[in-house]
């Protein structure tokens, strides 16, 4: 078990260095998106401002906890990309017979797919998160002590965790309907719009799912309430945290479910 | 002669490109998921902020969701292949067979696109219209001129962004790999067209700036004029900015073009 451990520990690390000398050789890609991610989330966060300060808040949160809510929704969406973004291109993956390779290979497959290619360029996504979240902070007084760091781990791990088990899991759908659609698109904007607003302004059914049944309140809209104090009457205060990183390993869960029931039905690209 | 052989040839690339959207529907129901997507949850922004208000700058809740519904319908227009075909043809290499055609190179393009708008607005935007109409609300324009001008601004709005699009496309002959400078554009004309968020609620200084800028030409303008924002006087100057943005816009395309053509780097072959 330990050697196993082990084993999949260098492994990885193995696969970041190949990841990080990748980026290295095309530094102009690189660039192009530090400062496209950016920009988009920043422009976008401003115009929400504008819309603020007219109306003084969205369902009774105020610009500096939207900031905060923001920031840490964009967060989230760093990590998934650079951990679990091959979700979103499983088609491809299924198609072109990439799975013959990793089934070959004495390792698990699912780890083999999120965990032999890191897509650094996330991490240009990870700065406006940081910066909007940074901004959150300060204007909503938040106290970095020992307790709200750990809470803030266990939120970004369990977030982390839902976002991937999602992408895994409609990416599986390829196995399936053996076609190449690129998810990418629509899974980001729903989940940007979920996460990055107030769960409070949709319907009641819109959040009863999204509570419950496709935990995505759980990738920030709960947690940022529990942090800044705003606990409603759906968790007992201070629980969040828990709540995410339980709800990140039940989707994950579910997610690796889908993805081996799907690749029993992989029938390779045949050539 | 030339130009009735010219007009057969464009319409039958017009032709060819509807066909090839209805048979990969695929993308239909993907695209109208992403724009309902989009339009839910605008409608429930505009919702929540309106709570408690009637009136915000003129402009009442109903106006808004009318506003949120018609601009995703109109992001149907805006859809264009333009660079994304550029860039694929540079990289393949195709696209020295595609200058050798007896026709504008551009003009394939562009009569691509139309042909893929055609096919959109059946199997795209009547939906989302419907879609929003049952559960947002009926789109009426403000009167029945204000639909007509609307007509004629959504018009020129499109051939702002087709013609923004075709400048763009021409970065592809000198660099190779431009998606992050794509997705710059895409961002900021969605952010700063008036597409989401309207250019009233905007700081006055960021207003003015834009007001100077083709974007809000794209969006705002025809938005304005359908939910009846803006005055009749006020408009048809502002119809009169847009026709100039399409001419400068021309221009500057014509002469990107010419240039550009003569610099293209194939690659492989």
């Amino acid at each position: 078990m330990l050697a196993g451990i082990k084993h999949y520990t260098s492994v990885t690390f193995e696969y970041l260095k190949l990841s990080i000398l990748t980026v290295f050789e095309y530094p102009a890609n690189m660039i192009g998106w530090l400062i496209s991610n950016p920009l988009q989330f920043i422009v976008g966060f401003a115009t929400i401002q504008f819309v603020v300060k007219e109306f003084g808040d969205i369902a009774g949160w105020n610009y500096g906890q939207l900031a905060f809510l923001y920031g840490l929704a964009i967060i989230s969406h760093a990590l998934s990309m650079i951990f679990f973004v091959q979700g979103w291109f499983m088609g491809y993956a299924v198609l072109e017979g990439d799975f013959d390779r990793y089934m070959l290979r004495p390792m698990n497959v699912l780890y083999q797919f999120c965990f032999t290619q890191f897509n650094l360029i996330g991490i240009t996504d990870l700065i406006p998160g940081i910066c909007v979240f940074v901004y959150g902070c300060v204007q909503v007084d938040f106290v970095f002590n020992l307790r709200n760091v750990l809470a803030l781990l266990a939120i970004l791990v369990g977030a982390t965790f839902i976002r991937g088990g999602v992408y895994i899991a409609i990416g599986s759908s390829s196995f399936w309907t053996k076609s190449i659609v690129d998810f990418g698109g629509y899974t980001q904007e729903f989940f940007d719009k979920t996460t990055m607003y107030p769960l409070s302004m949709y319907p009641e059914s819109v959040q009863f799912l999204l509570t419950y049944i496709i935990p995505i309140g759980w990738v920030s809209f709960y947690p940022a309430a529990d942090l800044m104090g705003m606990s409603g009457d759906v968790f007992m205060p201070g629980a969040a945290p828990l709540v995410s990183m339980a709800a990140g390993a039940l989707v994950f869960a579910v997610a690796a479910v889908i993805f081996y029931a799907g690749l029993k039905r992989y029938e390779s690209a045949g050539n | 002669m030339n130009i009735r052989k010219n007009v057969t040839a464009y319409f039958y690339v017009y032709k060819i490109r509807i066909q090839k959207s209805l048979a990969y529907h695929y993308d239909v129901y993907g695209n109208i998921l992403m724009q309902c997507i989009i339009m839910f949850a605008a409608a429930f922004f505009w919702r929540a902020l309106y709570a408690g208000e009637t009136m915000v700058q003129g402009v009442e809740a109903e106006q808004m969701y009318i506003y949120t519904v018609v601009s995703t319908a109109m992001s149907v227009f805006f859809m264009n292949d333009v660079e994304q075909r550029v860039m694929r043809s540079v990289e393949k290499g195709t696209i020295a067979v595609e200058m050798l055609k007896p026709i504008n190179l551009y003009g394939i393009f562009f009569f691509e696109d139309l042909g893929k708008l055609t096919a959109l607005f059946c199997q795209n935007l009547i939906p989302i219209l419907l879609i929003g109409s049952l559960f947002i609300a009926v789109p009426k324009p403000a009167s029945g001129l204000a639909f007509l001008l609307f007509l004629v601004s959504l018009v020129m709005a499109y051939l702002i962004h087709w013609l923004l699009a075709a400048c763009f496309s021409m970065w592809a002959f000198v660099t190779i790999n431009m998606s992050p400078l794509l997705q710059v554009k895409k961002h900021l004309i969605r952010l700063l067209s008036g597409s989401i968020i309207p250019l009233w609620f905007f700081p006055d200084w960021l207003a003015s700036v834009l007001n100077c800028l083709p974007f809000v030409y794209i969006y705002q303008l025809p938005l304005d004029i359908y939910i009846g924002k803006e005055e009749m006087s006020n408009i048809l100057p502002r119809l009169g900015i847009q026709a100039i943005w399409v001419v400068v816009l021309f221009v500057l395309f014509s002469v990107l073009q010419k240039n550009a053509l003569k610099k293209v780097m194939i690659q492989g072959g």
